[in-house]
């Protein structure tokens, strides 16, 4: 918990090169850096802290055992990373919803309470002030994309929504935490 | 620029929140790896959604992090490789995730092992039919070999039983027919019935006929040759054969005449002749 802060900040390129060298140590410096913010989306995704904590486990190795495939013109390291863990987190949800079978249950209800449920940090108060800057619907999408794995044309089709218009809500929700973002670095 | 269009499509956000399908999203990947300018784009609106993910962040326990070193450093091998201390906090959700492939592996396996025992099952009842099949056909050929020789047996029997009637039957009147002078060899039997009028021939012991002739059978009624039938020599061995119905006769001949036979007897081939005892 509170090795947070101390991290040494070690560049993205000398990571990955460490990282193709078989490098271990650069693993261990791979998951401080990331950790906290891949198990914040994991366990927002499945709920259940000891499921998150598998997940991320097994995210983890196949970080460092399909290394090989991560392609840097494709796209940053951390997406790439974030991207492994929320399919894998996704697919357990997925797997779990289809064997109850209870695809779809009320999920907006379920938005608040997790958003209630998120103990505020204090470096993070920023970001809670650019969260506040979306509205209610820009908000539910994207945490319908990025925390239950829906794609655009089912978010559409669950909640009934045109489909230009949850494209719309996507797209200005990230505009306006990226003009927040950019404000701020 | 088609670059800023594709930027200002809105793609890249969607791509960023994870609203995209694997093929888009692959896409989106492909355009990236092409185009700076698009590369900066989705950096930005990547990095976007990880500022508004890491509000959620919560640091795992530290043993999360051990167990992945110990299995990185292990090779990356599988639990069995790990310490038997740190086995029990990942050991539940891993074989529950491995549970299912392994079950499909052998359900897969099952299947192969099924299929080929199939095969071999039908293979082995595929050549007991081809056996079955081919003692059947031989069977069948014996039986038409046997219902033939009963055939030609009963056939015998019959003619047997024609030559017994008219042997035992008093109303017939045998005629031996001796060869004359060119023929001393030759003969013939001739059974006569005045009363019924009927003529057979029997034991014919003629010399072949040469190619285009036949044996003319003839009965001499006050001198006169009457026609009574050639006789068949076809089947090498003449038996008992019937010939035309005679009323009345003093004396049976045969001669030699043109296939087909003729109205009046060539006295010339004369082969055989007798007279009826009276």
């Amino acid at each position: 918990m509170a090795n947070q802060h101390p991290i040494p900040k070690v560049s993205e390129e000398e990571l990955v090169q460490r990282l193709r060298a078989r490098d271990t140590s650069a693993m261990s410096v791979l998951y401080d850096m990331y950790s906290p913010t891949l198990f914040g989306i994991v366990l927002q995704i499945v709920k259940i802290e000891e499921t998150a904590e598998d997940i991320l486990q097994e995210a983890f190795i196949k970080i460092w055992n399909s290394f090989d495939k991560y392609d840097t013109s494709k796209g940053r390291l951390f997406t790439w990373m974030i991207n492994i863990c929320r399919n894998q987190a996704i697919d357990t949800i997925r797997s779990k919803q289809h064997r109850v079978g209870n695809k779809t249950q009320d999920i907006t209800a379920n938005e608040r309470a997790f958003f209630s449920a998120d103990a505020l940090k204090p470096e993070h108060i920023g970001v809670r002030e650019m969260v506040d800057n979306l509205s209610p619907e820009q908000k539910m999408v994207i945490d319908l994309m990025y925390f239950k794995g829906l794609t655009q044309s089912e978010i559409a089709e669950e909640f009934n929504i045109p489909l230009g218009t949850v494209k719309t809500r996507a797209r200005s929700a990230v505009k306006v935490l990226s003009s927040f973002f950019k404000g701020r670095a | 620029m088609h670059n800023e269009e594709y930027i200002a499509s809105g793609i890249l956000e969607l791509y960023a929140a994870g609203g995209l399908s694997q093929t888009e999203m692959e896409e989106v990947e492909h355009r990236a790896a092409t185009s700076p300018e698009v590369r900066r784009a989705l950096n930005e609106a990547c990095a976007a959604m990880e500022a508004y993910a890491s509000l959620y962040a919560t640091s795992p326990k530290p043993e999360v992090k051990d167990n992945i070193m110990q299995r990185i450093e292990a090779g990356a091998a599988p639990e069995n490789q790990t310490l038997p201390g740190t086995e029990a906090p990942i050991h539940p959700l891993y074989t529950e995730r491995t549970k299912e492939p392994s079950a499909y592996k052998w359900m897969f396996a099952a299947s192969i092992v099924l299929f080929i025992l199939s095969g071999l099952v039908s293979l082995y009842f595929y050549n007991k039919w081809q056996q079955a099949e081919d003692r059947l056909a031989t069977v069948v050929a014996s039986e038409q070999l046997l219902a033939q020789n009963f055939r030609n047996t009963s056939l015998q029997l019959q003619k047997q039983e024609e030559t017994l009637s008219i042997l035992r039957n008093p109303e017939f009147r045998p005629v031996v027919l001796q060869g004359v002078e060119a023929y001393p060899n030759a003969s013939l039997m001739v059974y006569w019935n005045p009363r019924e009028q009927k003529v057979y021939v029997d034991r014919v012991a003629l010399p072949s006929p040469p190619a285009g002739k036949q044996y003319q059978l003839w009965a001499l009624e006050n001198g006169n040759p009457v026609n009574a039938g050639m006789i068949d020599f076809t089947n090498g061995e003449p038996s008992l054969q019937q010939m035309k119905n005679i009323g009345a006769a003093q004396a049976f001949a045969v001669t030699l005449e043109p296939e087909g036979g003729s109205t009046t007897p060539t006295l010339e081939e004369l082969t055989v002749m007798g007279k009826i005892e009276a």
